[in-house]
């Protein structure tokens, strides 16, 4: 049984279309990346996959149940980081997480609280109200409240939003465990590409209510593994013809080339480059293979 | 502790340490601190027999009961929907209708501590004369049932509507619909439609009820029909907040 299983998923508001029944599969054990543009209808689509949004129609399972109908027992299984969501203010970050832990039916001890806390990297000690905390700290408080029910299937809505590069690993740490250890499956939408390509396994991108590509990210990441970018002098006047067919040019944007270099080492390519007259300040394996990928996929995205 | 529970001491707590119930507690004092000065230092008021006194005093305490109840009530989905956290409320496994009760529970704490602080105003203006007991019993209970209905009510409205701000305009027009019936003349009153205005309008009852026993020192016969009236429109309340609750969207 797949974890989700969604076909021709439709919803519309004030009567204009935002999901354009879409279909996904998300295997269980995944790490299922749902990019998309603001506005792509992603948020839409996982409140009508919690169950807290009416759907206008197609077929949507959620570990085998219709979110729609099912109430404790999906809800038990599930759990959900939302983009925006807000704070009991006046809680501590403590009373936070046993208040959550006891909608789920368990009661949180204060070593277990504790490790909580620390486990995303706040301090178990730090007895301030959550008005006084900073958007990373909500964040990471966030994340631990997701965790508190061991949920089987996941749901994060821009899970690294507001994080600083080392809450972002440490979350990205957490995520990979959580998904490697216990088999969580995991949904995470997100246009931070650099996320998606650490944590996912499978990808769809979402654009206009449509899913314009689903596929294995191995498979997007293979066929960009031999792209490099060039930056040339800045005092470099291009040329209007490309001269070096072996070394294929696919995008120019400013002083920079994005170049295929299928049919040479990239020591090789430099040379041949150089050789040819082109100032080469420096150079960078593109892993922008996903990102080509992404905005090949979404209206505008290719100028 | 069950998921009721756990959703009650959340309210219960949220009414004492949140700077909002702060806020509505802090004018309450202020509104019947002000009340209370003019009833006992105005020259006319205070040639008020005691008795009308101490039910000026409690219609004032039900009438701010009555709105921080508006104001609850109004809250519980929009605010918390404003607020971004109900979206976790409804992912968790917790019925609407739990949370529903866990929000009346809270309104009602809010009553407790309106009353409770009115206690020393009512005693204040009323310590010398008779009939404070009754009032203050009369008072507490006339109070719940109408914060039930009125938060219960608002509570409904809540469910309903995306923004806190249209909660508490619907909520705070029913409170002045109901509440300006009450200030009529004498002699509208006793019209046959002030009559029925009476009758039909639980805020004039829980009024009325005060009246009998503080000014008419009249006994609990003479109140069953009000309290008959308010714990029915509570019971009906009550009920239609469990359908409407049965299932809240986003």
């Amino acid at each position: 049984m797949n974890a989700i299983e969604v076909k021709g998923l439709a919803k519309s508001f004030d009567g204009k279309p935002v999901l354009k029944g879409i279909s996904m599969t998300v295997a269980r054990g995944d790490v299922y990346g749902f990019l998309g543009p603001n506005g792509a209808g992603k948020t839409t689509t996982l409140r009508i996959l919690l169950g807290i949004l009416a759907r206008d129609g197609g077929d949507v399972a959620v570990l085998g149940e219709d979110p729609s109908e099912s109430g404790y027992r999906l809800r038990q299984q599930v759990n959900v980081l939302p983009e925006s969501h807000g704070f009991y203010a006046w809680m501590r970050a403590d009373d936070y997480l046993q208040f959550f832990a006891g909608l789920y039916g368990r009661r949180l001890a204060a070593p277990e609280c504790r490790t909580a806390l620390a486990q995303v990297g706040l301090d178990p000690a730090d007895r301030r109200p959550i008005r006084t905390f900073s958007r990373g700290m909500k964040q990471r408080l966030g994340v631990a409240r997701s965790f508190l029910n061991n949920p089987q299937l996941l749901f994060l809505d821009e899970p690294t939003n507001g994080l600083d590069p080392k809450g972002r690993r440490d979350v990205h740490d957490l995520l990979l465990a959580l998904n490697r250890e216990q088999g969580v499956t995991i949904v995470i939408s997100t246009h931070i590409l650099d996320d998606v390509e650490r944590l996912c396994n499978r990808i769809a991108i979402l654009d206009h209510g449509r899913i314009t590509y689903e596929g294995l990210l191995g498979e997007v990441t293979e066929t960009t593994s031999k792209r490099y970018r060039f930056r040339l002098d800045a005092a470099y006047t291009f040329p209007p013809a490309w001269g070096f067919p072996a070394i294929p040019l696919l995008e120019r944007s400013g002083n920079w080339l994005t170049c295929s270099i299928e049919e040479m080492t990239p020591a090789q390519a430099i040379r041949t480059l150089v050789d040819g007259g082109l100032p080469i300040v420096e150079v960078e394996p593109a892993t922008g293979g996903l990102e080509g990928v992404y905005l090949s996929h979404i209206e505008g995205g290719v100028q | 502790m069950s998921r009721v529970g756990a959703l009650l001491r959340k309210e219960l707590l949220e009414g004492v340490l949140s700077i909002r119930s702060a806020a509505l507690y802090l004018t309450s004092v202020a509104v019947l601190s002000v009340f209370a000065v003019t009833l006992v230092s105005n020259r006319e008021m205070s040639l008020l027999d005691n008795a009308q006194a101490v039910y000026l005093m409690s219609c004032i305490v039900l009438a701010m009961g009555l709105l921080v109840a508006v104001i609850r009530g109004g809250d519980s989905f929009a605010g918390e929907r404003e607020r971004q956290t109900l979206e976790l409320l409804l992912v968790a496994p917790v019925r609407g209708r739990e949370i529903a009760l866990a929000k009346l529970g809270g309104t009602l704490l809010a009553w407790v501590v309106t009353f409770v602080l009115a206690i020393p105003y009512v005693w204040a203006v009323g310590s010398t004369g008779q009939n404070l007991g009754p009032a203050l019993v009369y008072l507490f209970v006339s109070g719940a049932l109408l914060t039930l209905i009125f938060g219960g009510v608002t509570l409904i409205v809540s469910t309903r509507t995306r923004s806190l701000m249209a909660a508490l305009s619907v909520g705070l027009t029913l409170f002045l619909l109901f509440g300006s019936p009450v200030v009529l003349g004498p002699s509208l009153r006793q019209s046959s439609v002030g009559r029925i205005i009476d009758w039909v309008n639980p805020f004039a009852h829980g009024l009325n009820m005060l009246d009998s026993v503080v000014v008419d020192s009249q006994g609990i016969s003479f109140q069953l029909a009000h309290l008959g009236v308010l714990a029915g429109y509570a019971i009906v309340i009550m009920l239609w907040v469990s359908l409407t609750t049965r299932r809240v969207r986003l």
